[in-house]
């Protein structure tokens, strides 16, 4: 065995022996050696991902357990750890000693261990029980760390859909391993092929998140505790977008254009569905969920673009669009890790999640407000930080379409550019709104103005993350040219400063960087120090109080009234009168998710009566069952007799 | 690097200078179309002269965000003159010239601006921060479609290699070319701030869509960001006259188109502004949704091979 595979053995070896550590109670010393088992594991991946040789075995047919590590999974383990490390380090800093701490440090190991078996899973049997223990794991945490009735609904509906979709998981994988794709050659086009795609497309892309399959993620997100949603956002939805590559690029060869289509349309909606979602959320952990799933779309939009791309002859592209989808998966663990890490700190400093009783958070707790806020403007795309240069990847991945192309695709690609285009102005409107609800201004509630900056592994944790969104921002010359040689297609670009694409203006993110942060000294200067005279701000001369304080609702009301026609806000005004006088006006208004009213609580609906049906069969009497023994053996020796069964 | 490319980064920076007299000239004009004799069209130097000399304001309460947006809002715009082709060529700044960068700067001054917004928490600098970023969604699909069609000649984003083949003026024998001229047009009205989007003149709070986040600056901060306002919409019509319209010809010759071109602009940006009301905010999608459709079935034509 390499000194690679040693280490990530001995890494994984830490975690487990850390999770069943907690099981004697010593919950701090369980997260320190599981964080110290996830860096051993992060050197192991970072060495593989970075051009070292696979290490352990290569993918097999056979359903004996085997493990092995090639680059793509490097990078997957890598963005693995980059998440799990702060959220264990979080974990120590915010679990408190003893009672639930205990079973959440352990189902911590488990889960990270379940994802990390999952990538270097190297058979059908390790893959689909590390799958379905990444679905399980979470929900048992959720189960332990609220108890309430809201939690068992959405833990309920996160097992359920997730399940149902898993089944296309399963048939993926039984197929492919059955006709010996695995360990040989790739599946060519044809009926199996086209099964298997769809297969495919249910099974993973319901576990990104991906509209309209993804209700059960703003369920669930929420109510996980904060490291554990870290992790969910951050790197298990991505899952699914790694097992879709591997089918797509590595096990099926001469993938037909419609998937490369379909996938553009429905990460066109989910990005579009999540960030309008996101938008409309009070209630900082839901939005981020949204957001989530906005960050899968973008993620399958460029999956797609590079599928189109490769079928439309322009390998170079096709891998440079994959490698951006690669990096908006990094980039993505690096902001959202971040911000559900620090929503997690600003709830237990502030004592809520809702947006609207924050503020002034910034100068409350300057290290964990900052590192939020630079996540949030990362995430908000503002240019030249990292979600920005992937969106621009993205960006110009779709533009190739119509650049070079003169047909159908062309309008397929403009489409999705324009699409992802008004993405990024529409998280832009919602990140800059949380972050100077959450962070500047006034404090909106006593308990935020009492907030303090939480432990040092905490703010640690928080302000790693988003520093990482800086550097990644900067490493992208040397991160897409790795990344692009991962996917479909060739290019042969190599590592530079700046990203310097092909058919591009080139985008030197170190050097534009530099400059602004010059030019922005050099009008500091200029500004001078000048006197400058306080003054209450402008509101028409009147007292500046806090009912006129604005919130992320009325920010966003320009936006809901010109999209209005779909969202559909419902509202209701109550206005009680005596004697020809207006005594109350009461005002509701929200927006209700049409996925869950218009799709899901019908099927829901549909499934329970279904439910009530076969119950009504399970009667417990043994002579019922004896009866129904009797009919299938009936229909079966009559099939027989027909020969329809042979 | 040669005398060609040195007069070029020339012109870039002298746009820092030239930019106010854009705006001054849409006003004079204005002022002349209206019947009014109007200010000089110097007069945006006088004003920010007279700014410059004037103490600024310190908001209650406001942090180092509100302080700090004005600079990073300059620094951006500035960086985007840098990236503007001048008559089919640049100076290599190491700074790239990706059309879709050159935007993302713009729009960092409208981060800048609406973070200070919420920084002081006033509620008319909100106001027109939540518009700003509101229409910003739209123009942004638009543009991307916009680009779309004009750079396929080129087959490339970068900004150089677009004016250069847009310079013969071939491209206009497509109707996607006019497609595109339609959608740019909507996208620089739509980043200068000018009507029926938005009303630079206004002076009610509650009509501001640009104005909004300037209105709690004073002095020094206020003078640059109305230089960075001018900047903007020098950058949007030299990045029109250069990738959009033709400009054949050696290297003077297509300077000469570049000021004619701009001439050209300030004129239609006084005309429409005289014939032309602002538009209720909420139908301000319709009009760039409009634009975007319409730019769609130019990239549709061309694929059909139509002709005009």
């Amino acid at each position: 065995m390499t000194a690679t595979g040693a280490a990530a053995c001995a890494g994984a070896g830490l975690v487990a022996a850390g999770g069943l550590g907690a099981l004697t109670g010593r919950v701090r010393a369980s997260l320190t050696a599981q964080g110290i088992g996830v860096g051993l594991t992060a050197v192991a991946a970072l060495v593989v991902f970075a051009g070292g040789a696979p290490v352990g075995a290569a993918f097999r047919s056979g359903v004996h357990p085997a493990f092995g590590l090639d680059a793509l999974s490097g990078f997957f383990l890598l963005v693995l750890c980059v998440v799990a490390l702060p959220a264990l380090a979080y974990a120590r800093a915010a679990l408190p000693v003893g009672g639930r701490s205990v079973a959440l440090a352990a189902l911590t190991a488990a889960f990270v261990l379940a994802m990390a078996g999952l990538v270097a899973a190297r058979d059908i049997t390790t893959f689909l029980a590390c799958w379905e223990l990444m679905t399980l794991v979470p929900a048992a945490a959720m189960l332990v760390a609220r108890q309430d009735e809201e939690v068992r609904r959405a833990v309920m509906v996160y097992v359920g859909i997730t399940h149902v979709a898993a089944v296309g998981v399963w048939a993926t994988m039984l197929i492919l391993s059955a006709h010996g794709v695995l360990g040989g050659a790739p599946l060519g086009p044809g009926g199996l092929q086209s099964f298997v795609l769809v297969a495919a497309l249910v099974g993973f892309l319901t576990k990104a998140g991906i509209a309209p399959l993804h209700v059960w993620l703003p369920r669930a997100h929420p109510v996980a505790p904060s490291h554990i949603s870290a992790l969910m956002s951050g790197v298990m939805i991505m899952l699914g977008i790694y097992g879709l590559s591997r089918v797509l690029f590595l096990w099926l060869t001469a993938v037909p254009t419609w998937v490369g289509v379909v996938l553009v349309g429905l990460g066109s909606l989910s990005a579009l569905v999540g960030v309008l979602y996101a938008l409309v959320q009070r209630e900082l952990k839901r939005l981020l969920a949204f957001s989530s799933i906005e960050h899968a779309g973008i993620v399958v939009l460029g999956i797609g673009a590079a599928l189109l791309l490769g079928s439309a002859g322009q390998p170079q592209w096709a891998a440079i669009a994959f490698a951006g989808a690669m990096l908006q998966i990094l980039n993505h663990a690096a902001f959202k890790g971040a911000l559900f890490l620090g929503a997690g700190a600003v709830a237990d400093a502030a004592g809520t999640l809702q947006v609207d009783r924050m503020g002034g958070l910034l100068r409350r707790m300057p290290v964990t407000g900052g590192a939020i806020g630079l996540a949030a403007l990362a995430i908000a795309g503002l240019p030249l930080l990292n979600g920005f240069v992937s969106e621009w990847i993205g960006l110009q991945a779709l533009l190739r379409l119509p650049v070079e192309e003169t047909d159908g695709l062309a309008l397929v690609g403009a489409f999705g550019a324009a699409t992802l285009a008004a993405t990024a102005g529409l998280a832009a409107l919602c990140f800059v709104g949380v972050a100077g609800l959450m962070l500047l201004g006034h404090a909106r509630s006593p308990e935020a103005g009492a907030a303090r900056e939480p432990a040092p592994g905490v703010r640690g944790a928080v302000a790693f993350l988003a520093a990482l969104c800086l550097v990644l921002a900067v490493l992208a010359g040397v991160l897409v040219p790795r990344l692009a040689q991962l996917g479909p297609g060739s290019w042969s670009g190599s590592a530079a400063l700046g990203l310097d694409l092909p058919g591009t203006g080139s985008l030197p993110t170190p050097l534009l960087l530099l400059a602004l942060a010059v030019l922005t000294a050099l009008v500091t200067l200029a500004r001078g120090r000048r006197r400058a005279a306080p003054a209450p701000v402008w509101v028409s001369g009147q007292q500046d109080d806090s009912p006129l304080a604005w919130t992320l609702a009325g920010f966003t009301k320009p936006l809901r009234l010109m999209v209005d026609g779909v969202l559909r806000t419902r509202r209701d005004t109550v206005t009680t009168s005596s004697a020809g006088i207006v005594e109350a006006v009461r005002f509701r208004g929200d927006v209700p998710h049409l996925f869950d009213t218009h799709l899901f609580e019908p099927l829901l609906r549909l499934a329970s009566r279904a439910a009530s049906v076969a119950r009504r069969m399970q009667s417990g009497s043994l002579r019922a069952y004896l009866g129904y023994l009797m009919v299938l053996v009936f229909v079966l020796l009559l099939l027989l007799r027909l020969e329809i069964l042979s | 690097m040669t005398a060609q490319t040195i007069a070029a980064g020339g012109v870039e920076l002298a746009g820092v200078a030239l930019a106010p007299l854009v705006v001054g000239g849409v006003q004079w004009l204005k002022a002349r179309a209206q019947g009014r004799r109007g200010a000089s069209a110097l007069q945006p130097y006088r004003e920010l002269r007279r700014l410059w000399g004037r103490a600024g304001v310190r908001p209650e309460p406001s942090s180092g965000v509100y302080a700090l947006a004005v600079p990073v809002a300059v620094a951006a715009t500035f960086l985007a003159l840098l990236l503007l082709p001048i008559a089919s060529i640049a100076p290599d700044w190491g700074l790239g010239n990706d059309a879709l960068v050159l935007f993302g700067l713009l729009a960092v001054g409208r981060f800048a601006l609406a973070a200070a917004a919420w920084d002081t928490g006033s509620g008319f600098e909100l106001m027109g921060a939540a518009r700003d970023l509101t229409i910003a969604v739209f123009v942004e699909a638009l543009f991307l479609v916009v680009l779309a069609l004009l750079a396929f000649p080129a087959h490339s984003t970068d900004l150089v290699a677009m004016s250069g083949a847009a310079a013969s003026g071939e491209a206009w024998r497509e109707p996607a070319q006019w497609a595109a001229a339609l959608g740019l047009g909507l996208v620089i009205l739509a980043e200068a701030g000018r009507r029926p989007i938005d009303n630079p003149d206004t002076h009610l709070e509650l009509t501001m869509v640009h104005e909004g986040p300037t209105l709690e600056y004073a002095g020094r901060d206020l003078a640059l960001l109305h230089w960075a306002a001018a900047a903007r919409t020098w950058a949007v019509l030299v990045l029109a006259a250069e990738v959009l319209l033709p400009h054949p010809g050696a290297f003077a010759v297509q300077l000469l188109w570049l000021a004619g071109w701009i001439v050209v602009f300030v004129v239609l940006l006084a005309l429409a502004e005289t014939i032309q009301p602002k538009m209720r905010l909420l139908r301000v999608p319709v009009l760039l949704y409009g634009g975007a459709v319409i730019a769609m079935l130019g990239l549709a034509g061309r694929l059909l091979g139509v002709a005009a």
